[in-house]
């Protein structure tokens, strides 16, 4: 497996989806190269991030001011 | 209304951007949903529905808004040699900063450079990153909401993932 080939597949390593014999294969060039040990465990910890970074909230006085939105609309329909 | 209203605001913030932009799309899809009233099978189809035509309104208001931020995807992703391993600079290539404690990542310049990282990235990927990262919705779900294939949303997770990580590593390496 060349490094091409083990980044094409991390999504499916790191979600557990990948075939056994195609995992052993994947953790066998791991074993051995020190660059793709770098970028598995810096593309896990991108996906952990992006998942914490892109999750806003709606601020209070948005939502407010949405049903004042919503309730003037309605009355005006 | 405030569950739906949380999930519209995070996903259309996720696509837009823009706390204001996010706004206007939240007001659009309820009126969208007043005016659609009760004809929808269930709640299962009324939550996919809300978060297909979020998508969809929020693509729409980005047309055309802060093309100068994104970037092509293909200069973000890592190259190769002809024998399958990665080319570039041997300290580029071992840099890892994953062992940087999470609250580090999330705070002061680590941030801005998380958020430029995302904001960089063009609107139809942020959004399938938003749908199946944020809003935990499988491949197929993700699929059904933006109209694409399962093959092509696991391809641009993928490569959108790829991005991230190298604009972060591009930033955050020289500091780990």
């Amino acid at each position: 497996m060349t490094c091409r080939e083990l980044i094409a597949i991390l999504d499916d390593y790191l979600d557990g989806t990948l075939p056994d014999d195609l995992r052993a294969d994947l953790e066998d060039h791991l074993a051995n190269c020190v660059p793709c040990r770098a970028y598995l465990a810096t593309y896990r910890k991108t996906r952990e991030l992006g998942t914490t970074a892109a999750r806003v909230e709606m601020p209070d006085e948005m939502r407010a001011r949405l049903r004042r939105f919503l309730r003037d609309k309605l009355r005006g329909s | 209304m405030s569950r739906y209203a949380a999930r519209i605001y995070r996903l259309a913030y996720g696509i837009t951007r823009s706390s204001a932009d996010a706004e206007e799309v939240v007001q659009d899809v309820f009126l969208q949903v007043v005016q659609k009233g009760t004809g929808f099978e269930g709640r299962a189809a009324l939550g996919s529905w809300i978060y297909r035509i979020t998508t969809n309104v929020s693509l729409n208001k980005r047309r055309g808004k802060r093309r100068e931020l994104e970037t092509s995807l293909d200069e973000l992703l890592p190259r190769y040699r002809a024998d399958g391993h990665r080319d570039g600079d041997r300290a580029f290539l071992v840099s890892d900063w994953s062992g940087t404690p999470e609250r580090e990542l999330l705070a002061g310049e680590s941030r801005r450079i998380l958020e430029e990282a995302i904001d960089r990235l063009p609107d139809h990927y942020r959004a399938v990153l938003v749908l199946k990262d944020v809003e935990e919705l499988s491949n197929d779900e993700v699929a059904q909401i933006v109209g694409d294939t399962v093959a092509a949303v696991k391809t641009r997770l993928h490569r959108a993932r790829m991005a991230l990580r190298e604009l972060l590593t591009k930033r955050l390496g020289a500091r780990a």
